[in-house]
């Protein structure tokens, strides 16, 4: 009876998939400081319709894994700007979307940057810092 | 609209008095409410507080604006894109050569300008909403891709 | 009046306040112009195998690098002058190396067909003047070229749309998000699933033939409509079209043949893409993924992400260009192991792990010269203030004296 079971369970892993996008905003902090804070808080994030959150338990605010055979981050959850029918998920094209997308283009050369699967789940870990997705 | 703390924050805080007020916390009061006007503090017109000054105005002009008419524009939402330049009825009227057919506006008598990546709002009498033959109109808000046009 | 480089509209009517050679204030360029003309934080200084150095010394090692190298790669281009691009696919030749741009994994296989003249395309001041119906598909105009709508293709009054666009213009967004640019088009965004561009092509194209589409049939006979009725109409195809049919481009092809009145604009980002794309295509009749070898041979494995997958290249020149930042962290690691020269304006992630760094002029800032608009046009870029950064081209010139 003691034994709070939840303790030991992983937090729950959802399939997603991801789309990404330009941001005007994110664009600019991009021109003045690829390495600045303002480019990170902007490209570490993943934009989440409400009824995904909910239906993930997730808020706005909480840290999620993003994991797939071609990498793993911790971004920040956010919500959309507008309404969102859900099933898919938002990022900005960036350094951590990009650690996600698998290399094979089928021989065309072009990767889907915008078409990503993996996997979503909450933690408690730090964003996934720029140097780590630089270091190899 | 800013808050007392970011216009203090910019203020060169030596509580000097020049301005005539006894703290700058308290000429940040002042410049918000608009009973001061920036150049009152001397100081902050020397070279070196440039860049705050700059952005003091920035931070003041959409009061400024709101003030005499009720528009105010958000500059940290602008993305400087020029719809409303080219939309507004007025820069249409007064600029046919220039905003009208989608160019930088060619003279002053414009509404809307685009300064450094954001739009600045002037002759906000012109509007429409003022004035005897007013009209509700919408044409700046509703081109406007991320709401940084407000009327109060 | 000077053109901003911030996006491949290249606005030419941008007023740059300078004082004491440095601009102070830039009036009419966008949020993203104005970061352009503002510049970036760090700036890129010289070195090889990351210890400071002058000019001239980097840019020896690079020739050395490259001239050493088995299968070097020549990489970036779309920030750069066609100046610098025309010096660039010279030493490519020189060199029988390969030569790539970020077109490889964007715009290029739409921008090929345009210039195959596959397509009906058009000028920016066809549309200001014509246009009636525009259709932004996967394509978000108001964030990746912020004037887009209002310099040229929505709001500005042109000779046959004097009325303003409410009365004379209609705006259609095609989309997986409810971007901004799909905000403006308010009543006329059609929302997609992620990879339903096909479905929706395949079902327009029957609509147009007479046939009942096969589903949301209200929707897309309603769409298919407004599309017959053009006078003047535009697709706007940005890279949420393209990657989602990048197998079969020739779908698109079929419903502008059923589209009389309709013209295809690519959505280009960076400023001279477009550029490089018609400078290689004039000389080697291709658009991009050459490698030289005596003569002009395409093949997909020259692509950027295929030759770093493939470990098919032993030295990279990148040119304008953040791979690190911009493709799968999949292939980077080959990308890490190999020499890589930089010449940027700016520190970039590729920069960081360099062997070579050489900092470079901002072309359009402090460096002229001349590129094309995502519609072709050729526009004149300014040099707005003076110091002492090479240009791109100046830096390969160099490079290649001793070569
Ligand atoms: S003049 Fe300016 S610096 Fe001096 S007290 Fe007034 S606000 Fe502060
Ligand atoms: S409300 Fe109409 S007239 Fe007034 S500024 Fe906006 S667009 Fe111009
Ligand atoms: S329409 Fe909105 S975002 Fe565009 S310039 Fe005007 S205020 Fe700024
Ligand atoms: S739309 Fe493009 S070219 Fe025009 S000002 Fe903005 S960034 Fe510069």
């Amino acid at each position: 009876m003691g034994i709070d079971v939840g303790k030991f369970l992983k937090a729950p892993e959802y399939d997603i998939r991801i789309t990404t996008y330009r941001d005007i905003f994110q664009i600019e902090a991009l021109e003045q400081d690829r390495f600045g804070e303002e480019y990170k808080k902007l490209s570490a994030a993943v934009m989440m319709g409400k009824s995904d959150m909910d239906k993930m338990g997730f808020k706005a605010g909480d840290r999620a894994r993003l994991t797939n055979n071609n990498g793993s981050i911790v971004v920040e959850v956010r919500a959309t700007r507008r309404e969102e029918p859900g099933g898919i998920v938002f990022m900005m094209n960036s350094p951590w979307s990009n650690s996600l997308v698998s290399d094979d283009t089928r021989g065309n050369g072009i990767p889907e940057f915008k078409n990503i699967s993996c996997r979503i789940s909450l933690t408690k870990e730090d964003i996934t810092p720029l140097e780590k997705l630089i270091a190899f | 609209m800013p808050t007392v703390m970011e216009l203090y924050q910019l203020l060169p805080k030596t509580n000097c008095k020049k301005c005539g007020e006894s703290t700058c916390m308290a000429f940040a009061v002042a410049l918000l409410s608009r009973k001061k006007n920036i150049s009152e503090c001397t100081p902050i017109l020397e070279g070196s507080f440039k860049k705050q000054k700059e952005k003091l105005e920035s931070l003041l002009l959409p009061t400024a604006g709101a003030e005499e008419t009720g528009m105010i524009v958000h500059p940290e939402l602008c993305t400087g894109c020029g719809n409303c330049v080219v939309a507004c009825p007025v820069d249409v009227a007064n600029d046919p050569k220039g905003a009208a057919i989608g160019c930088a506006p060619t003279n002053d008598k414009v509404i809307f300008r685009v300064v450094d990546g954001k739009v600045i709002a002037s002759n906000i009498k012109e509007c429409r909403r003022f004035g005897k033959n007013r009209v509700l109109c919408y044409a700046c808000i509703d081109p406007c891709p991320t709401g940084a046009i407000e009327f109060v | 009046m000077v053109t901003c480089t911030g996006c491949a509209l290249l606005c030419e009517d941008i007023d740059a306040v300078v004082e004491n050679n440095r601009i102070k204030e830039t009036r009419n360029a966008c949020r993203r112009g104005a970061a352009k003309f503002r510049g970036c934080k760090n700036r890129l200084t010289p070195s090889v195998n990351k210890k400071q150095t002058d000019v001239d010394a980097s840019i020896k090692k690079a020739a050395e690098l490259l001239k050493t190298a088995k299968s070097p790669m020549l990489f970036g281009w779309s920030n750069s002058t066609c100046e610098a691009q025309a010096k660039g696919i010279q030493a490519a030749k020189k060199l029988n190396a390969i030569i790539d741009d970020t077109s490889s994994f964007c715009q290029g296989i739409l921008i090929e067909k345009v210039l195959r003249k596959k397509f009906r395309t058009c000028s920016l001041e066809d549309i200001r003047n014509q246009a009636d119906v525009l259709v932004y598909w996967g394509s978000d105009a108001q964030d990746s070229e912020p004037r887009h709508l209002s310099r040229f293709s929505y709001f500005p009054r042109g000779e046959a749309r004097q009325r303003g666009y409410e009365e004379d213009r209609t705006a259609i967004a095609i989309d997986v998000r409810e971007s901004n640019t799909a905000k403006i088009c308010k009543g006329h965004f059609y929302r997609i699933p992620l990879k339903g561009d096909r479905e929706l092509i395949l079902a327009l194209t029957d609509a147009l033939s007479g046939k009942v589409p096969a589903y949301d049939t209200k929707r897309i006979l309603e769409l298919a409509n407004i599309l017959k009725k053009a006078e003047f109409g535009v697709i706007f195809a940005g890279i949420g079209l393209t990657y989602s049919i990048k197998d079969e481009l020739d779908i698109l092809v079929a419903l502008t043949d059923r589209l009389s009145n309709f013209h295809i604009l690519p959505m280009v980002g960076h400023y001279n893409m477009r550029g490089f794309n018609e400078n290689l295509f004039k000389e080697t009749g291709f658009v991009n993924r050459v490698r030289f070898d005596g003569k002009a041979v395409h093949d997909n494995k020259y692509a950027i992400v295929e030759a770093l997958r493939q470990k098919a290249i032993d030295a990279l020149l990148v040119v304008g260009s953040d791979p690190l930042s911009s493709l799968p962290r999949s292939v980077l690691p080959h990308l890490a192991a190999i020499p890589v020269i930089c010449i940027d304006p700016c520190v970039t992630l590729t920069s960081k792990i360099a062997t070579v760094t050489i900092p470079a002029a901002v072309s359009g800032v402090e460096s002229g010269g001349s590129a094309v608009r995502m519609d072709g046009r050729v526009i004149e870029l300014s040099k707005v203030v003076e110091n002492n950064y090479l240009s791109d081209a100046e830096i390969l010139a160099r490079m290649m004296e001793g070569a």
